[in-house]
């Protein structure tokens, strides 16, 4: 039980809160049908970490700014253009992934892929656990407009009620929640850990509420399993964390209802 | 470029919508075009016309969803109540119908007690119990999930309500009653009522008013006078020939 040092418990804790974070949005990303782009999204981050990298800034931040480029150019592609949307997120982001490859230095590519680049200080963690907070409080209180231009856009719009406005919002809010989760678990497991909570969650919930619940309940449990299974055993984080939510997507099948 | 939308005063009885020269076009393609009508209060106006001949274009764009070059005229103040053919399809959430209600809350967050009040209340008056609040919205049988879009739609009472049929699947005793449930709504409460219908007969019974549709307009009036065999076989012989060509659209 070595490792359960402070070391660990901040990674822990911050952990946590992310996972809240990600798997409260992930329910809207699963039922906005957008999964892969979700997915996709996430490459856009490492261009961003090498260039924060390269100015010496905090890649948290460098990946922020061209997540939140990337959100508003795919909202702007699905709202204003007649395009589809996931080919030209496919083909851009994919690029985005390519040069983010060139532009991170080999030492640090890996790990700004896959988690624990970045030895996780006290105040990185206070600000992962403030961050994920507001962005779950944030979720929880446009959750009904969003559930409805996401099921309704036309019935949303009948009501006045801004639908493309909410989507957008939702869309800064997924990109700084995978933003978030770069340091502990890496950019492209985020998508994951953003995802497998919902998609589990989805398999037994009877309602709006329990499946926003569920995918919460999950997302921490998810990830504090993968961080305690990564201490024990000493694996990086990231995947630790998304081979548990497997686990706990394989189970949530036993609940599933045909 | 977008239509003019504009709102008058006007007393009851008199005239709630106007449409003038109506033209949508999807990029380079006119999916409605030359349309004008007028429907005034408490009347029920029946849109019909084949698969594909711009009848839930017409709502959306009476509605304001979609770009329109015309006019569309609405008494201003007027209320609109929508009750849409289907929602997001497939959709993977699992929302019961009282959620659904409370989506409609103006509330993002609290509870919305008069939303909750007037909720029992318009389910009771579509006919539906309220055993039917917990259960899932893909769950309902098609007539059920009709009412219930209606009583979403009536929830904060609007003078107006279109509602957009769906094509098939309501068996004769589900529409019949539906047809019913609208009178009703039409009588009690003198909403006035435009509804993209199939069904010529219920057009005949129910409508004072139809707008045949075929991208153009082809007939508007009363039933009995504009409905003519002649103007049934136009419309609907114009679908079976178009068919290979025809631009479907889904909403």
């Amino acid at each position: 039980m070595e490792f359960l040092n402070h070391q660990f418990y901040l990674i822990l804790f911050s952990g946590i809160f992310t996972a809240l974070a990600a798997s409260f949005l992930g329910t809207f990303v699963i039922v906005k049908r957008m999964a892969l782009v979700g997915d996709v999204l996430s490459h856009v981050a490492l261009p961003g970490i090498g260039l924060a990298l390269l100015i010496h800034i905090d890649p948290f931040y460098g990946a922020a700014v061209f997540l939140l480029i990337a959100v508003v150019g795919t909202w702007l592609i699905e709202t204003r253009t007649a395009l589809p949307p996931d080919a030209v997120i496919g083909a851009f982001f994919t690029a985005a992934l390519a040069l983010g490859v060139l532009l991170v230095p080999d030492q640090e590519l890996f790990e700004s892929m896959f988690g624990n680049l970045f030895a996780i200080k006290f105040g990185d963690a206070v600000f992962m656990i403030v961050a994920a907070a507001i962005i779950f409080i944030l979720t929880l209180i446009i959750s009904r407009r969003l559930a409805l231009s996401i099921v309704a856009p036309d019935l949303a719009k009948s009501i006045d009620a801004k639908p493309n406005a909410f989507y957008l919002f939702f869309l800064l809010l997924f990109a700084l929640s995978i933003a978030l989760g770069i340091k502990l678990i890496g950019s492209l497991l985020m998508g994951a850990l953003t995802i497998l909570p919902a998609v589990s969650a989805r398999n037994f919930a009877r309602s709006l509420k329990s499946f926003l619940t569920f995918s919460a309940i999950l997302g921490i449990l998810m990830t504090g399993l993968g961080i305690i299974i990564s201490g024990a055993f000493r694996f990086p984080p990231g995947p630790a964390v998304i081979l548990s939510g497997i686990a706990f997507f394989i189970i949530s099948f036993i609940f599933k209802r045909v | 470029m977008a239509g003019e939308m504009h709102s008058k005063t006007a007393g009851a009885g008199e005239t709630v919508l106007e449409v003038k020269n109506l033209f949508v076009n999807f990029g380079a393609q006119e999916v409605l075009g030359g349309i004008s009508f007028e429907i005034k209060e408490g009347e029920t106006l029946a849109v019909i016309g084949p698969n594909g001949a711009g009848k839930t274009v017409l709502f959306r764009a009476l509605m304001g969803l979609i770009p329109f070059d015309g006019r569309i005229k609405w008494r201003e103040g007027i209320k609109i109540g929508y009750a849409p053919q289907k929602l997001f399809e497939n959709s993977e959430l699992p929302l019961t119908v009282r959620e659904f209600f409370v989506l409609k809350s103006k509330n993002l967050f609290f509870k919305d007690r008069r939303l909750c009040d007037s909720m029992y209340h318009e389910l009771h008056s579509v006919g539906l119990g309220p055993e039917i609040l917990e259960r899932q919205l893909s769950n309902l049988s098609r007539g059920q999930f009709q009412r219930a879009l209606i009583a979403w739609a009536i929830l904060n009472h609007p003078n107006i309500l279109l509602f957009d049929e769906p094509t098939a699947g309501i068996d004769l005793a589900g529409e019949d009653t539906i047809y019913n449930l609208l009178y009703k709504l039409k009588k009690e409460r003198g909403m006035t009522i435009i509804i993209i219908s199939h069904d010529l007969n219920v057009i005949y019974r129910y409508a004072d008013k139809v707008l045949c549709l075929n991208k153009n307009q082809l007939c508007f009036g009363e039933p009995q006078k504009s409905l003519t065999g002649e103007q049934i076989a136009r419309l609907y012989g114009e679908s079976a020939f178009h068919h290979h060509d025809n631009n479907h659209i889904h909403h």
